[in-house]
């Protein structure tokens, strides 16, 4: 029995803190409300700029990342490379809500006004920069963890055939890293699904328009309509459970191959 | 002919090269050394994909130590073979030619002389260790290289695979008629292959007579040390 003490202790403790909570959120599932969210035309609205945004933001992430990848390879002794990795880190220590406040000033009226009255801000665009902020550095990490798992002297031996750094990578390191630029993406896709403050704080929370499925569960617990909250809340659990067996499955096929 | 000059390399403030020179004719020279001892180093400075501290390489009076490997016309078998596994045997011989590299017709020579040519639509990880060497080999020799490197190829190998495999090497190497650096810590493989020898002990080279005074030289430095060790 003292083999498994730690399980024992772990057990209750995942159960009570990660378990019960979901539990909880579903069991206030109530019939009447779910068909009101099902048809509400903005919960729908909310669906679908949740998911195009996050796909964008996620393929953004992931063409920075096949860039970053490249520094990583070929460059990490630079400059360039040691603070476009500190800048990888930097999203992921940052309050959202800053990093939101950061993208406002910077792509807001002030400085991209000839865009349109409020700049980049409150639209899908500014969403989806709002989304690829804060997942890019799973992109990158995914994809520097891929390269430092490749056979280093393929690239070597392709550089002395005579491919130019660039044509090594793009035609010995990116056809390898495939499971992991598939990784990144859903890493990505699923970061940015579930990101709230920075893109209520750029992209704003205009039902129909730049709402996204977090914003629309905080409106409706503003408004006083808990369980569609509760149904909106129900709805991202499944899609984040679809995106976490994704994930597990795109691991075992990496880990396999 | 491949030049040598006081070659230095340090990596993290350790000499690696310490003052390393060496001529090579267009023959096979054999590099005998222990692990750790500098020779995998050496072979990667001369391919460029190590930047030398200090001296030159050059290959026929041309002066190549500033280039990088795209530009030297260095062959390198790299110990593990490293294949281009998402690619089949053939894609992986013919692939100089992406770079306008090498032409048909000696690739195909290169295929029939190694014994590649009924595997040519395999993925290279299906195949025995012994072929995988061969077509490393072939890869390399089909970008029509000013020289050869190659990082102990058939370390991987049996002993009778390796029996079999040596001649096979020896005859590809020579008909290329250019110099060929070859590094081994393996008796059978340095006699069998090599023309001149040199022995390569904590980055310092010294060019032997034969590949048995490699041998001992090298028993004898390990002697020395375990001596020095006691003491």
């Amino acid at each position: 029995m003292n083999r498994h003490l730690i399980a024992l202790l772990f057990t209750p403790l995942l159960l009570l803190l990660i378990v019960y909570p979901v539990v909880a959120l579903l069991s206030n599932l109530e019939l009447a409300a779910v068909g009101k969210t099902l048809v509400d035309p903005f919960f729908w609205d909310s669906v679908v700029n949740t998911i195009l945004s996050a796909l964008a933001a996620a393929a953004l992430g992931v063409v920075l990342a096949v860039g970053f990848g490249y520094c990583h390879l070929f460059l990490k002794h630079t400059l360039l490379y040691r603070l476009a990795n500190f800048m990888n880190d930097l999203p992921i220590a940052l309050p959202h809500t800053v990093a939101g406040l950061a993208l406002l000033l910077a792509f807001g009226r002030n400085q991209f006004g000839f865009v349109g009255p409020t700049g980049l801000a409150f639209t899908l665009i500014a969403v989806v920069l709002a989304m690829f902020f804060v997942s890019y550095p799973l992109a990158a990490r995914t994809v520097a963890s891929g390269l430092d798992q490749m056979d280093r002297e393929t690239i070597e031996v392709a550089r002395t055939l005579g491919d130019t750094p660039t044509k090594a990578y793009l035609r010995i390191a990116l056809p390898v890293l495939g499971e992991a630029l598939f990784s990144g993406f859903l890493l990505a896709f699923a970061r940015s699904l579930s990101e709230f403050a920075a893109v209520i704080m750029f992209g704003g929370n205009v039902p129909g328009s730049t709402q996204v499925l977090a914003s629309y569960v905080f409106t409706k617990v503003e408004e006083g309509e808990l369980a569609m909250a509760v149904t909106a809340s129900a709805f991202c659990i499944l899609l984040s459970l679809g995106l976490v067996i994704a994930i597990m499955i795109g691991r075992k096929r990496h880990v396999t191959t | 002919m491949l030049q040598l000059e006081k070659l230095i390399l340090k990596l993290g403030g350790q000499t690696v090269l310490n003052n390393v020179s060496l001529q090579v004719e267009p023959k096979i020279h054999v590099i005998i050394g222990l692990n750790g001892s500098g020779k995998s180093s050496l072979l990667k400075v001369i391919a460029g994909i190590w930047q030398l501290d200090n001296g030159t390489v050059s290959i026929n009076g041309r002066n190549i130590s500033g280039l990088p490997p795209e530009d030297r016309r260095v062959g390198y078998v790299p110990q593990h073979q490293a294949l281009f596994r998402n690619m089949s045997v053939e894609q992986n011989i013919r692939y100089c030619l992406r770079n306008k590299r090498g032409n048909e017709a000696r690739i195909d020579g290169l295929i029939s002389m190694l014994g590649l040519k009924d595997l040519l639509s395999k993925r290279p990880q299906t195949l025995s260790g012994g072929y995988q060497s061969r077509v490393s080999l072939a890869r390399t020799l089909a970008s029509e290289p000013e020289i050869m490197l190659l990082d102990e190829p058939l370390c991987d190998l049996d002993v009778s695979i390796k029996e079999r495999l040596i001649p096979t090497f020896k005859a590809a190497l020579i008909s290329q008629s250019i110099p060929v650096i070859y590094v081994t810590h393996d008796a059978m493989e340095a006699s069998l292959l090599g023309d001149s020898f040199s022995v390569m002990n904590t980055g310092v080279l010294s060019v032997v007579q034969s590949a048995e005074d490699a041998f001992n030289t090298i028993r004898k430095r390990i002697f020395n040390n375990n001596t020095n060790d006691r003491h």
